[in-house]
Parts: C-alpha cells; structure tokens; sequence
C-alpha cells in the first residue's frame, strides 16, 4: 500500500511536468465549461422563445376581435386563429440538445386538418445542424475518450522507451503495482474531471436532484471507465508509444465514427420508414376530396365517428363550416394508418439503434444521455403525440359551435383549450445504456487483466 | 534529385505492411461509400422523381373546379438529389426533402433525414466526402509523420545531407513519394465515381457539367492532400522525434477535423441569432396585413383596388366589371405578400450566411473547413444550393399561384359559382428544377478555393524555404 | 554455508537460440565477481535472470538463499542493480528520483542523508538539485551508484559500470566497489574492461557463447595473463 501511493505521488509529480498534458486538462475544462454555457443557454434561447408564443397568440386573437367585433361564426375564428403546441425541454435538456435542434419545439396548429400541420419544421440552419451541437454530451461521447487517450498512450511505454523501466522493476516493486497506480491516477483524473464537469453542469441547468443525478453519473463514470480499460488494454500489448497512439486513436475512429455510420446505414436498411411524403400527398388528396364529394355522404361518415352531433341540422346550404372541417377531420382519419405507420417506423429505427448501443459505448452513452435528458426522437414523438390530442381538444371545443351554431363571442377566445407538453424521461432507456456500458467495461477490463497476466518486458 | 528520393519513399511505403493494410482498408471503405452512396442517392432520386410525377399527374388529372380550389389544392416541389451528393451527402440529411405549394402562404420545407433518423445521424454519415476530408489526412498523418524524425532517429539524415541534397529538395522529394501514394488509396475510387457517373448518364442533368463538378472536386482534394502532406512533412521536420511530431498533428487533426467545425458553427449561430418560424410568420403576416409601413392596411389596399377598377372600366358597380374583383385582389394580395415574404426570407438567409462565415473565415486557420464546403459545393449539396431550390420552389408556387389568380379575374362577376373546365389544368407546366451550373456554383466558392490554395501556396514555398535555414 | 548470489544449472532458450547454457556460480558475501565476455556471449542475459526480469528455462537462479523466478519481490530487496546507461526521470532532480527510488525499496530518508548518499556517489553539490535532464552520463551514473548504495543491498548487479565514464570518474567508482565489498557487499560486474575486472575483481569468469568456458580469482593472475587468458578463449 505504501508502494502504491508512492507511486501514485510520483505520478502527480510526472503528470505536473508534462506541460502538454496539463494543458490539454485545462482545455478539457475550458471546453467543457463552454459546453455547458452553449447548451444551456441554447436551451434557455428556446424557453424565450416559448414564452413569447402566448403573447404571438394574443395579439393574433387581438386582431381576430377587431376583425369580428362582433359574435362570429365560429368556422370563421377556427379557419384563422392558431394557437401553439409547445414542447417544453426538461432542465437536462442543455446538457445534451440531442435532436431538439433539427426538431420543432413548437407547432402552430389550426382547426385545419392536423397532418398537414404536424410536420412543419422550425427555422434551422442547415449547416449548423450538420456541424452539430457543442453541448456537454459531445464533451462526454467525443473528447473525454481523447484526452484518456492523450494520457494513456505511453502509459509503460513511455518508462520503457525513456530507459527507466528496468531500474523501477530491479525495485521490490511488483510491475502490476506499477500500471495499477499508474492506471488509479489516470482513472481519478479523468472520472475527476468527467464527474465534475457533469456535477458544475447539472448544478449551472439546476436539475432537479433525483435518481436521474446517479444515473447520470454513473453512465459517464462507466463511459470513462471504459476508455482507461482500452488504454490498460493497449498498455499491456507492450508495444511502443507511437504504436499505441495509431491503436488508440483506431479504436476511438472504429467505436465513434465506423460502427456508428455502419450502423446508420444498417438501421436505415433494416427499419424503412414509410416516406413521410406519402401521408401529406394522401391526406391532401382526401381533403380537396371532400369538395368534390356529395354533403350527405360526408356528413355520413362524421356521423359515424361523431354520433353525438348526428341528429343536428341537415346542410342545404352550399357551403357550411361544419361541413369542411368534417372532411378535414376525414383528411386525417384517411392519412392515419400512414401517419401511425410513419410514427411506428421512426420508434422502431430509433429503438433497433438503441438496442445494438453494446456494439459501441459511445453510440450506448450518447442515446442514454439524450433519453435522460428527454431529447431524443421518441421525446418528440411523443410531442407529436401530445399535439395530436391537443388538436382532438381543439375540435371538442369547437365542434358544440359549428354543430349547434353557436355564435363564437369575445370570451371565448379565453376559453380555447391551451396545450403544453414537457419531454418525458427515458429512465428506462437510460437504464439499458447502462447495462451496455458495463457489458464493455466488463470486457475490456477483462482482456486487460488476461493481457497483463503476460510480464511485463523491461526494455 | 528530388525524383530519386520520391522513387525511394514510394518504395518504402508499398513495402510498408502496416501502411498496405491501412490503405487498402481506407481505399475499401472509400470504394464503399461510393457504392453505397450511389445506391442511397439513385433511390432517394427515384422516390422524389416518383412522388413529383404523383403529384403533377393529381395536379393535371384534377375535375372542373373553381381556380381559387385548385390554388389551395396546390402542389408539392420535391427537391431532386444533387449530382455528385452520392460523393458528398453535405447539407441533404438536415435540409427538407418536400415542400407543399399553395396560396397565401411559403411552408416550410419538410421531413428531413435528420428528422427520420435517431441520433445515431448525429455522429456523421460515412460518406465519400467524409472519408477523403478525414480519415486519408489520418492515414498520411500515419504516413508522413516520421518523414524526417525517423531519419533523425535512424541517424541517415547526416548522410543523406552529406551527399549533397539540400533539406528542401528532401522534403519536396518525400512529398512527391507520399502524394503518390496518396493518389494510389484515393484513385481508384474517384475512377469508380466518374465511371458511376458516366454509366448513369442520361437520365440526370447535363453529363459534361456534372464531369466538370467531379474534375474540380478531384482536383480541390488533390489541393488538400497536399497541404496535408506539406503539414505533415515540415512538422517531422521541424521535431527532433517522431512520437513528438506524431502527438502535434494527431492534436493538430482532432482541432481540425472535430473541435473548431462545431465551436466556429455554434459560436456563429450565437452571435446571429435568427428569428423562429413562429416569429417570421408573424412579422410577414403582420406587414402584408397592415402593409410594409404599417400605414397601409390590405382592406384599405383592397378598397382601392376596387375604386380604381370602377374608374378604368368607367362603370358604377361591381357586377358590370368584365373582371372578377375578388381575382385581381387575390392577385394584388399574393403578390404583395411575396414581396413581404421575400424580404424576411432574404434577411433569413443572409443571417444564416453570417452564422457561416465563422466557419468560412476558419478556412484559412483550418484547411479541414476549406475543403468541406468547397467540396459540398462542388457536389450541389451546400446552402447556396439548398437556397437556391428554395427560391425556385417559390418562384414556381408564384407564378402558379398568380396564374390562378389571373384565370379567376379572367372569369368575371361571380366567378365564384363557376368552374373552369379540367383541360385548364393541364396546360399548366408541371415544377422542374433545373440544378444550378459549375459556373454558378464556383462563383459561391471563391472563399474556401482562395483560402485552400493560400494554404498550399504558404506550404509549399515560404514554409519548405525555411527548411533550408533550419539546422539538422 | 550458504552464497549470497548462486546459479545452479541455470539456462535460457530463446527460440531458435540458445542464451545460456547451464550456468553454475556461487559468490559469498564481500566478494566482486567480474563477468568477462564479447556482446551477445550471455551476460546480460544472466543479469537480467537474476534481476529476475526473464524467467529461466531450467535451473534456478538465486539471490540471499532464495530462488528469483519464486520470489521476485523479496529478492529484489537484496539487490540493487545500475545498468550501463542509467535512465532517469528527467523533469524531476537528482534528489527527486534518488528519493522515489529509495522510497520504492522501502526506505524513508531526510534530505540531509539522500544528499551525503549523492555526495558519497560523486555527484557535485551543484547538480543534486538541478533535473536529471540536463546531466551528462556521468552524472546520471553517480544517481544510479547513489540509489544502489542507499539501498543497502547485499548484492550489486552492474553492467558495463563503467563504460562511457572519463578515467577520473571509473576510478572512483572503482574505489567505491572496493568499499562497499569491503563492507561484506558481493557485487556481480558483466563488463568487456579487462583491466578494470583485475583490479576490483576478486574473481574474474570468461563467458563464451552462453557458457562460463573459465573461472579464475585475479589474485593468481596478472593483467596481460589476463589478457592472454581472454583472447585464448575468443579466438580458439
């Protein structure tokens, strides 16, 4: 034990005079603490954002009213007044954006038909989606694994090929003891500085503390530890420091970059998603149908879905609100099996890569990360989700005025049902994640422990 | 001189086992995102060829119906695969493949990959493009980085300096062996490419502009390996061993290829920020309602629309005017919307193309940010490009849309409760996009083209100049 | 009685080589043993299985009575080993690395006493303060004599001590030896410094293709017999 923490002093001692390192920990930090600031205020940037929508809504409401001073028909209101969906993020969410980027966080919606509304998007900047987000997670999944490369790819071999090893090893000092120490300084720098780059950056997004902190911690705990286990693993091949850099940085490029893309392309193969286009074209087609098709044959088939609004008045006139918004309503139901199915397949493609995140730790952190933090695609199908119901409250409120021909009033406007939605937490999937991390930090730890078995060669 | 010394290292290299298997899985996974990113892009193609023919055929096939319905049933504008987007995918995964055109409004347009695809996108797609900006610069990173420290270490340095060759022909030399082998990993897939493009001809734009897009994408890579290699060489030379000169450029690469990308794009996006859909729907709603100075609300605009066709018609009312009114005010409304629209959109753009020059500015510390939007350029994939279908996609639902509006003042008092008969839709052109040309598309590029050939310019003559003054 | 230092029959294959064919030694304590023999003859590796670095093919190496390859830490507390060219930490000072090398092998000094351990090494005043990076062979050298003497091992390994040393500094390291063996130290020399075995050398062995072809103690010789000894065995 005393070996131990000599050695363990010593490596401090070697750590502080290796300038490069000690600046590549301060710029690990820097970028780290940039992470932070860039994802949360991201976040904060869409929170503005959503918090302006009510008042959007209401000078729009505003300019309804002087419109129609007075009681209007309420087809009229429903044709022209939108109101937001909103999808708020989680305190998490600045930690690890995901794909609240390339999603809209918010929908304008109508009394309209609802499938060609759900699919807009937000003002994106395409470049800057492709270039992606400098958020906390990216410091974790990217950079981290960089900086145990950086420290780790002389680890033995820089006492080997400097000429120290065989004075340190005529020392009654066994050499596992040697990389233990070496390795046990290594792993509290780095988990020092993944846990508490993570711990200033749920403290800075004010999360709130439950299991979810431990999850957190114990998914970029494992992460780092995985990376010190392939460190330890090339460290014990015994081969020179150059050489080990070129595996070091092989193996960052294969779990990263190749099996990541590899999987894209297998996913995307494997789990087709009916084309989205699909469903606007049919819904469309439905739609400008319902002109062309007779009333009474319409109203049928409202009816059969609507039996509480069958026994109102008959339409003889030739153009009756009711009427357009029940085949808007038959728009939708027509493109619904396509919607569900292109719902269903975005579910299934993100779960067939969550479920093969064992082939790469990164790709099993990264979508643990963004499940925790609710922004992942399930988290917006969920909007979606969330927005369809809104919109079925929507029509609840409107259809007692189109079918009874109530005049819609200036207080109404108050009573329009409002909707929000804040993006679930997959403790679940975050959980999995887990179980897959430390299916790799098993394995590596154990191919090192056998590699180390071999001894260690002094020159 | 400087021949022999290539002929040398060429030599060395292919006897190098460890660079043979290296090259050859690189030229392997280059030769496969070729394949694969044509078949991806062929079938891309064909589903938005298919869904436009769809939708122009619904269009043509429509019954009689009042021009207003057939304004609002619209069409869609599918934007067609890039040429040589199977080389380099660029922008396509995070810009919309399909936008819905109809009257009185621009939608977005929708349902990008990005938004079909889990995070699993995020980590980058492995295209071509992707291959050759960064993982052939690792490989001659992997290659070059012991040009000069292994001769040191090995002692032959001395030697080779005393037979008479200057440390500058040396390093042309070793530059010249390793471009060679260079062009023997990256070769043969860009000779795959252009025979894919030849053999697929026909079908697409114009072959000859496409053969000029691959020629300069080939060219401009030929640019970047050789700043790459430049970069490399001088750095070994410039170090006293090879673990030292291998740690700066792997850093040097990291920094390039990873971290400034992201931290100039994110740190652009932060200082200009640009509006949200909901805000710029407001703001055009709000300025085609109450007129672009806020002074000339529609009714007002409408009102007199009407007065002044009472007046050039010399009649009193509405009913003995040979046009439809509600027609020509849709008209009069479509079109100064669009003015509207166009303004907020050119402004949308604009912010966007200050959010990019960060990027593009950190072409000339980061060859890496040259050759990526030179390259996506080149391939048809980059944002001037997806602009510039924008623009064509409202252009069309203009003309579309104001055509329409015509057809309806065309039918006079009460147009409303007529119908125009179904041969008039057909003689409606369906949308085509023509892709914009090389000439075009370079005129876009001048910045990252002049940053790259500084970069070589700079490599190649004042840094390899100040080998000669450097001690052995 | 029992050797601080023996090899019973001990032999080392390599494939394709043979590196050591069946070595017996024994040395008792106080006497300097010096290892004769051309590059590549098996010197090093005999150092290196007694440093017990290379495990043995057959036989057995031993060190205070105890076998290396079963007991290699405690044997490594016995001895205390300076290679031909000593390495060190170069970020950290003469003092720095003799104090983390002696704390290894389990010794707590004050600065005073590590800094008499690199006076009585020969290392200037100057220098035990400045970092190794910046020393001469020489130096590092008397660091390496330094860490050995603190360790207060019964038994030295030394390669090549001397080599590379100017004739002032070899000839105090000569002294040294003598000192230390006169102190009851059995010190084990691998060295081709025919003149440098005779005059420290209780004993001098003549190693030829792995095996020791001659053992004969200096006293009973002089140097040019020595010499004559030497080239019989490397040109025969």
């Amino acid at each position: 034990m005393r070996t131990f923490s000599v050695l363990f002093y010593y490596e401090w001692r070697h750590f502080r005079a290796a300038r490069g390192l000690v600046l590549l920990t301060g710029l690990l930090l820097l970028v780290g603490g940039y992470g932070i600031y860039y994802g949360t205020t991201e976040i904060g940037r869409q929170r503005r954002h959503l918090a302006e929508l009510p008042a959007l809504a209401r000078r729009h409401a505003a300019e309804l009213q002087a419109k129609f001073p007075g009681p209007a028909d309420a087809g009229e209101i429903g044709y022209y007044h939108h109101t937001f969906a909103v999808h708020r993020p989680t305190p998490w969410a600045g930690l690890a954006l995901g794909q609240r980027d390339v999603h809209p966080y918010y929908l304008q919606l109508r009394l309209l038909g609802l499938q060609g509304q759900l699919y807009a998007t937000e003002n994106v900047n395409p470049t800057k989606a492709l270039s992606g987000n400098f958020d906390l997670a990216f410091v974790l999944v990217y950079l981290l694994p960089l900086y145990v490369i950086a420290l780790c790819f002389n680890l033995l071999s820089e006492e080997r090929e400097q000429g120290i090893l065989p004075l340190l090893l005529a020392q009654p000092v066994r050499a596992g003891q040697l990389v233990a120490a070496k390795l046990a300084f290594r792993g509290a720098l780095v988990l020092g500085l993944a846990l508490g780059l993570s711990a200033a950056g749920l403290a800075w997004a004010r999360v709130p503390l439950d299991g979810r902190v431990a999850l957190w911690l114990a998914l970029v705990g494992l992460y780092g530890g995985f990376w010190l286990g392939v460190g330890l693993l090339v460290a014990a091949w015994q081969r020179s420091s150059s050489f080990n850099a070129v595996v070091l940085l092989g193996a960052w490029l294969l779990l990263l970059v190749l099996v990541p893309g590899l999987l894209n392309v297998y996913v995307a193969a494997a789990r087709p998603v009916p084309q989205g286009l699909a469903l606007t074209v049919q819904q469309r087609e439905a739609i400008h149908g319902g002109w062309d098709r007779p009333k009474s044959e319409t109203m049928a088939r409202f009816y059969a879905a609507y039996p509480q609004w069958r026994d109102t008045a008959a339409i003889r006139e030739r153009f009756a609100w009711r009427w357009y918004y029940a085949f808007q309503y038959l728009g939708d139901q027509s493109a619904a099996p396509l919607a569900g199915a292109y719902a269903g397949g975005l579910r299934q493609r993100h779960a067939l890569g969550a479920g093969l995140g064992w082939l790469s730790p990164a790709v099993a952190l990264q979508t643990s990360l963004h499940a925790l933090a609710g922004t992942d695609l399930p988290a917006h199908l969920a909007f979606q989700h969330s927005a369809t119901r809104y919109h079925d409250a929507l029509r609840a409120f409107y259809y007692p005025f189109l079918f009874r021909q109530v005049p819609f009033t200036h207080a109404d406007y108050a009573r329009l049902p409002r909707h929000t939605f804040t993006s679930p937490t997959d403790t679940g999937g975050a959980r999995a994640g887990l179980w897959q991390l430390l299916l790799g930090v098993g394995a590596v730890g154990a191919a090192g422990g056998l590699a180390l078995r071999r001894p260690i060669r002094p020159r | 001189m400087v021949t022999s010394i290539a002929q040398k290292e060429f030599v060395s290299i292919r006897r190098d086992r460890r660079f043979v298997v290296l090259g050859a899985l690189v030229l392997a996974l280059l030769l496969a995102a070729t394949l694969v990113g044509r078949r991806a892009a062929a079938a891309a193609q064909q589903a938005r060829a298919a869904a436009q023919h769809m939708v122009n055929e619904q269009f043509r096939h429509q019954p009689g119906r009042h021009p207003h319905r057939v304004a609002h049933y619209g069409s869609f504008a599918f934007r067609p695969v890039a040429g040589l987007g199977f080389l380099d995918a660029g922008l396509n995964a995070y810009t919309g493949t399909a936008v819905y055109l109809e009257a009185h409004q621009q939608n977005s347009v929708n349902f990008s990959p990005a938004q079909q695809a889990g995070a699993l996108l995020r980590f980058g797609e492995l295209t071509v493009a992707f291959v050759l900006q960064t993982l052939v610069p690792l490989l001659l990173i992997f290659l070059c980085f012991g040009a000069f420290t292994e001769e040191r270490e090995a002692g032959t340095l001395p030697l080779l300096l005393s037979q008479g060759v200057t440390m500058r022909q040396l390093a042309w030399g070793k530059i010249v062996g390793y471009g060679r082998a260079a062009a023997l990993v990256v070769g043969p897939a860009l000779a795959l490419a252009a025979w894919l493009l030849a053999a697929g001809a026909g079908a697409g734009a114009g072959p000859l502009a496409l053969a000029g897009r691959l020629a300069m994408f080939a060219l401009s890579y030929a640019v970047y390996f050789f700043v790459v290699i430049a970069g490399a060489v001088l750095v070994s030379a410039g170090q006293r061993h090879s673990r030292t000169a291998l740690v700066l450029l792997l850093g040097a690469w990291m920094v390039g290829c990873l971290v400034l990308p992201k931290a100039t794009a994110n740190l652009g996006a932060a200082l200009h920020p640009g509006p949200t859909k909901a805000q710029l729907d407001a703001a055009v709603h709000e300025q085609a309602q109450h007129g672009l100075n806020g002074h000339d609300p529609q009714d007002r605009r409408a009102a007199a629309l009407k007065d002044s066709l009472l007046r050039r018609y010399g009649v009193a009312t509405e009913k003995e005017l040979p046009v439809s009114v509600a027609g020509l005010t849709m008209a009069a409304g479509e079109a100064y919307s669009s003015r509207v629209y166009q303004r907020h959109f050119a402004a949308l753009t604009r912010t966007y193309e200050r959010q990019n020059a960060l990027s593009a500015w950190a072409g000339l510390l980061n060859p890496y940010q040259a050759i990526r939007p030179l390259s996506m350029g080149l391939a048809g994939s980059d944002f001037a490009h997806y602009v510039h279908f924008q623009q064509a996609a409202e252009a069309y639902r203009y003309q579309l849309v104001q055509r329409l509006n015509a057809l309806q003042a065309g039918m006079g008092y009460g147009d409303k409760e007529r119908r125009l008969g179904a041969a008039t839709w057909r003689a409606i052109p369906p949308f085509a996009y023509q892709a914009p040309g090389l000439g075009w598309a370079l005129g876009h590029l001048l910045g990252p083209a002049l940053a790259l050939l500084l970069w070589a310019g700079a490599l190649g003559w004042l840094g390899l100049r100040r080998l000669d003054k450097m001690k052995m | 009685m029992s050797y601080i230092l023996e090899a019973k029959d001990l032999r080392k294959e390599y494939p394709g080589k043979l590196a050591l064919r069946g070595l017996n030694l024994q040395l008792a304590a106080g006497e300097v043993f010096c290892l004769l023999g051309q590059n590549g003859a098996g010197k090093s590796t005999t150092i290196n299985l007694f440093l017990g670095f290379i495990a043995p093919t057959a036989g057995a190496a031993y060190i205070g009575g105890l076998e290396v390859a079963a007991n290699a830490l405690k044997t490594k507390q016995y001895l205390a080993y300076i290679p031909e060219n000593v390495l060190l930490y170069p970020h950290l000072t003469g003092l720095e690395n003799l104090a983390l090398f002696s704390s290894l092998a389990g010794f707590r000094y004050r600065e005073s006493e590590l800094r008499a351990y690199l006076a009585q090494a020969g290392l200037p005043a100057e220098a035990v303060a400045r970092r190794v990076g910046s020393y001469s062979k020489g130096m590092r050298q008397k660091v390496g004599i330094a860490i050995a003497v603190a360790k207060h091992a019964q038994v030295l390994l030394l390669d090549e001590p001397t080599s590379g040393l100017d004739p002032k500094a070899a000839n105090e390291f000569s002294a040294l030896l003598r000192q230390l063996s006169g102190q009851g130290t059995a010190v084990f020399m691998a060295t081709h410094d025919i003149f440098r075995a005779k005059e420290v050398g209780t004993r001098v062995g003549i190693m030829r293709a792995g095996a020791l072809v001659d053992v004969r103690p200096t006293a009973a010789l002089n140097a040019q017999e020595l010499e004559q000894l030497y080239l019989t065995h490397m040109h025969d």
